[in-house]
């Protein structure tokens, strides 16, 4: 039996390298939370204080105060929602057709929807705006919505997934006389759990931080979501960074506590080391 | 007799495949319907268009008139495009290997029974989440020549360590490291999902084996994890090719060192949206798009090399 | 008898009908309904600006403004998609990108109706009327405006025992002070040489009676001895050690460093009132302002933000009404009033100049008599980048200034033809 008190086992070792990878990986986000607590003269002095004079709470009431932060929640989640909703669904059933069935053009189509992602997103930004505007939807919430409905990324990652099913378990449905809808929707959505949870998590995320989209095609307030929102606090020649830290971290719990909810699905394996428990 | 009963059975079975067959057709294209209707009304239209007006000098205001191939020999005969293909490349050569081992080696580590596993992949995932704000700031002060820690502690063993940010030659190095710091979550998300799919009976029946973690890491779960790395994989290069957000917040715009580490699409975007040389801009990006294109070909062809999908 | 009665009611009903409806056609021929959208930038200057939308909307009941706030850094990006896009908005601030805008026709020049509503273009500074002049045709009515000056920190003067700067300062007097202030065992520099056009060189070339753009927009100054005299200045300073390097100063802002007191002197903008003299903890009770010292002559950069009309707008007569409005006094007030830019129309300024009284603010209004309006052509960006690119060079000392501005004047030429 091995000595789990020995002081180099590998677990020990394993926790350290884990510890070690997660310091650096949270430092920043620390020094986002320090920074939300300072005042603005205590973030731009050089050499950089860490740790403010006087914790400034109110940072946080005055973002609330300047900002629509009610309107911003309420089209980010909305935006949000429906954006991975729509992803999950438009993207599973094609990668479903990608993955399982044979068809004519498979490959070349397939191949087309890559290469959407072979260009700088910017390259869409003006042709969208354009459709918005002809569909008479700019400065509204559909706007927010649209385009990112439909995702090349959400359907190459399902299909990856759904390929690793095995036939059998697609040829015995065929043989009870399934059609390929009822297979997709019975049998293999709910093997790809995973998958799905992974690209909502990252749809999720995406569709939170961008910026740049909902700057561009809306101009009220009311009408934007929290990272564009944010965008406001960096002024042309100063950025109150204290504000915009205290704005950043309203603006990013829910996405925190989203990722720890999800990943409870992520169940682990078995141990790697020791024995099995 | 019974050839005869054979062929019409075969005969029945070829009509049924075939009428399989054109069912099969028609639930593919009727699935991938809703995707493909919205991917070519905002998208598709527009890259045809991008396509079209690399051969132009699309200006800032959609003025544009035809000019042939002209953006394309300038690129040829401008130096700031080579050097920002060989940033680009060497940028992504080193940050992508890089990152995904790492992300690998801990979405392993987080999917065994460790205590604490939640708060772990919390604390690995927080920098894919917090503010791109807020990563430049710490980052740029982490490197600064001056007052950052890195070279304080260079100090500490005696190297004089560079102003970072500032020298051509190393500041290329700081993108990448801020590179692979932000996308390990993200790709240890991922390959979460991945070892998700793989049976724990595969493991049982390892262990009873009596193979240690080492023989079933490279066994098992490497070969069945391949279909997400194989997606891994060519979602980092597509995306790393087109390293943008990090160099416009990590490099000032007036920096000695914006030559050497300015990607392609910076320079498409400063094309396109400071100097308002649109057509110039879609040209780069049209060059950029048929290189990662090549590479994903590439890939796509070698995979069944090395990707397993069902063992 | 009912169906007398529904004839009765069907014609009541039907004459009320005709009578709303002409009542609302008569009001509406006599005053369209108008919404126009208004773009800014700054969301420091939301409030006043909705309040002279609000004061504007009670002239003109007609007309309602929408005032939409843009972040600077997406600004333009936003502008010209909407632009591109035949939309836009009908009002929009403007600055030295101008020309690029006027040359595609996509804003409206003003002329006319700056003639027709008898509009006194003396009320602004001359040099900002000519910043929104491109081709002989005015296309904005000026908003605010921006010099530069030359902060000082009067504690280190105080160390060093030297005299507050003042109106009398030259070349020789601010250099030979930064000699004296510059202690390298602490640290400490007599002035930054910032690599910057508006806030430095610019105003050092016109000192010396060079110009970096031609009046014409069609050549550039950088080959003019005058000029390479305007931009040695600084190579001196950096030479002489009273400066930090350009490494020192990327790696650490010069308004960091000045905002430590490693760096004594500062030329900097009027819009750094507010961080200087109120927000920052180390500069709120140490700093002060002054003229900038003169060269061969006086001379100070001067910028601001102008009110354009979208070409394409479809109430062009509405928005002129509304930018005549902002251009005009009560609006000046009110922008003075909020302490955070200086307001174009001649004598609103004192409010903002009263808005910091430990600050001698003054003297940005004071240097009017001798601005000189910031450059800007049509590839403005483009010829920025080739500053940034060779004199980078030079102020490392790599190659020597006059090479870097020789350089500079070839690139900038070509593309200054090529517009």
């Amino acid at each position: 039996m091995k000595n789990k008190n020995s002081f180099f086992s590998g677990k020990f070792i394993i926790y350290l390298i884990l510890s070690l990878g997660a310091i650096i990986m949270v430092i920043p986000f620390i020094w986002m939370i320090l920074t939300s607590i300072k005042t603005f003269g205590e973030t731009t002095q050089m050499p950089p204080i860490i740790f403010p004079h006087i914790p400034q709470w109110k940072n946080y009431s005055e973002v609330l105060r300047l900002f629509p932060f009610g309107s911003f929640y309420l089209n980010t989640v909305i935006s949000t929602v429906c954006k991975v909703f729509g992803q999950l669904v438009f993207c599973s059933t094609a990668a479903y057709a990608f993955a399982r069935i044979e068809f004519p053009a498979k490959n070349i189509i397939f191949l087309a929807l890559l290469s959407i992602l072979m260009v700088p997103s910017q390259v869409f930004l003006i042709p969208q705006y354009r459709i918005i505007q002809q569909l008479n939807l700019l400065n509204t919430l559909p706007a927010l919505i649209l385009p990112g409905l439909f995702s090349a990324f959400g359907t190459f990652l399902l299909r990856q997934f759904f390929m690793t099913i095995p036939k059998e378990l697609e040829e015995a449905a065929l043989l009870d006389g399934c059609n390929h809808f009822q297979i997709y929707y019975k049998i293999m959505l709910p093997l790809i759990k995973p998958g799905l949870i992974a690209l909502g998590i990252l749809t999720a995320l995406w569709s939170w931080n961008d910026l740049l989209w909902p700057l561009i095609i809306n101009s009220s307030p009311d009408k934007l979501t929290l990272s564009a929102g944010l965008a406001f606090m960096q002024g042309q020649y100063t950025t109150n960074y204290a504000l915009l830290m205290a704005g950043s971290i309203l603006a990013i719990w829910p996405m925190i506590l989203l990722f720890i909810v999800l990943q409870n699905y992520f169940i682990e394996g078995i141990a790697l080391t020791g024995t099995k428990a | 007799m019974e050839s005869l009963k054979s062929n019409q059975k075969n005969k029945i079975k070829a009509r049924f495949r075939s009428k399989r067959k054109y069912n099969d057709w028609m639930w593919a294209y009727i699935m991938i319907a809703p995707l493909m209707v919205g991917i070519m009304y905002f998208y598709f239209i527009a890259f045809f268009q991008n396509f079209f007006f690399s051969f132009t000098d699309l200006n800032a205001f959609g003025k544009w008139s035809f000019i042939g191939i002209a953006n394309y020999v300038k690129i040829l005969k401008d130096p700031t495009v080579w050097q920002a293909f060989k940033n680009t490349a060497f940028f992504t050569i080193v940050s992508v290997p890089i990152s995904i081992c790492l992300a690998l080696f801990v979405a392993n580590l987080l999917n065994s029974k460790i205590k604490g596993r939640v708060i772990y992949r919390t604390l690995f995932f927080l920098p894919v989440v917090t503010m791109p704000a807020a990563v430049a700031m710490i980052w740029r002060w982490l490197f600064s020549g001056d007052f950052g820690i890195i070279n304080y502690f260079l100090k500490m063993i005696s190297i004089e360590g560079p102003s970072w940010l500032n020298d051509p030659k190393y500041a290329i190095f700081t993108v990448i490291i801020v590179a692979i710091w932000s996308s390990v979550g993200y790709n240890m998300v991922l390959f979460l999902a991945g070892l998700q799919g793989i049976s724990p009976t595969y493991y049982e029946a390892a262990t009873i084996d009596g193979a240690n973690s080492f023989t079933i890491f490279f066994k098992i779960t490497l070969p069945l994890l391949t279909p997400t790395i194989f997606f891994v994989l060519i979602i980092s290069l597509i995306s790393t090719f087109q390293v943008f957000d990090l160099i416009l917040m990590m490099i000032t715009d007036t920096s000695v060192a914006l030559e050497q580490t300015q990607s392609i699409v910076y320079l498409f975007y400063k094309n396109a949206f400071v100097y308002g040389d649109r057509g110039y801009a879609t040209a780069i990006s049209i060059i950029l798009f048929f290189v990662i294109l090549i590479v994903t070909i590439a890939q796509i062809k070698y995979h069944s090399k090395w990707v397993t999908y069902d063992v | 008898m009912k169906k007398s009665l529904l004839k009765i009611s069907v014609l009541v009903v039907s004459v009320l009908m005709i009578l709303t409806f002409s009542l609302a056609a008569a009001t509406t021929a006599a005053e369209k309904k108008v919404t126009l959208t208004y773009s800014i930038w700054d969301s420091k200057q939301l409030p006043s600006m909705e309040t002279i939308a609000n004061n504007f909307t009670e002239l003109y009941p007609n007309i309602t403004i929408k005032v939409e706030l843009t972040p600077w850094a997406q600004y333009w990006m936003k502008l010209d998609t909407s632009i591109t896009a035949g939309g836009g908005p009908d009002v929009f601030w403007m600055n030295v990108f101008m020309p690029k805008y006027a040359s595609n026709g996509v804003i409206l020049p003003i002329d006319d109706k700056i003639e027709a509503d008898n509009i006194d273009l003396g009320n602004y500074p001359e040099a900002l009327v000519e910043l929104y002049n491109y081709d002989g045709k005015q296309y904005a009515l000026p908003k605010d405006f921006d010099t530069i000056g030359l902060w000082y920190n009067k504690m280190l003067f105080d160390a060093a025992g030297i005299k507050y700067p003042d109106e009398t300062w030259d070349w020789n007097t601010v250099t030979d002070a930064a000699k004296k202030l510059t202690d390298t065992s602490k640290g400490i520099y007599g002035i930054a040489a910032r690599r910057t056009g508006q806030e430095g060189y610019y105003n050092t070339i016109a000192q010396a009676g060079g110009f970096v753009l031609s009046p014409d927009k069609k050549t550039s100054g950088y080959d003019k001895p005058e000029t390479i005299a305007g931009l040695k200045f600084w190579i001196d300073l950096i030479e002489a050690g009273v400066s930090p390097t350009i490494q020192q100063m990327t790696d650490t802002s010069p308004v960091s460093l000045f905002e430590s007191g490693k760096v004594a002197m500062l030329y900097d903008g009027s819009w750094m009132a507010i961080e200087y003299g109120k927000t920052n903890e180390y500069t709120k009770d140490k700093v002060d302002v002054a003229v900038l010292p003169k060269g061969v002559k006086q001379a100070v950069i001067i910028h601001g933000l102008g009110y354009c009309i979208n070409a394409k707008t479809k109430n062009p007569e509405e928005a002129w009404l509304f930018v005549q409005y902002l251009g005009g006094k009560e609006a000046a007030v009110v922008q003075a009033e909020t302490g955070t830019v200086i307001p174009a129309f001649k004598g609103t300024q004192e409010l903002w100049v009263e808005s910091m009284p430990s600050l001698n603010l003054k003297v940005f209004i004071d240097m009017l008599s001798y601005s000189v309006p910031l450059a800007g052509s049509i590839n403005t960006p483009k010829w920025w980048d080739v500053e940034t690119k060779y004199f980078t060079q030079a102020w490392t000392g790599k190659i020597s200034i006059e090479d870097a501005a020789k350089q500079v004047a070839t690139e900038m030429n070509a593309l200054l033809s090529a517009e």
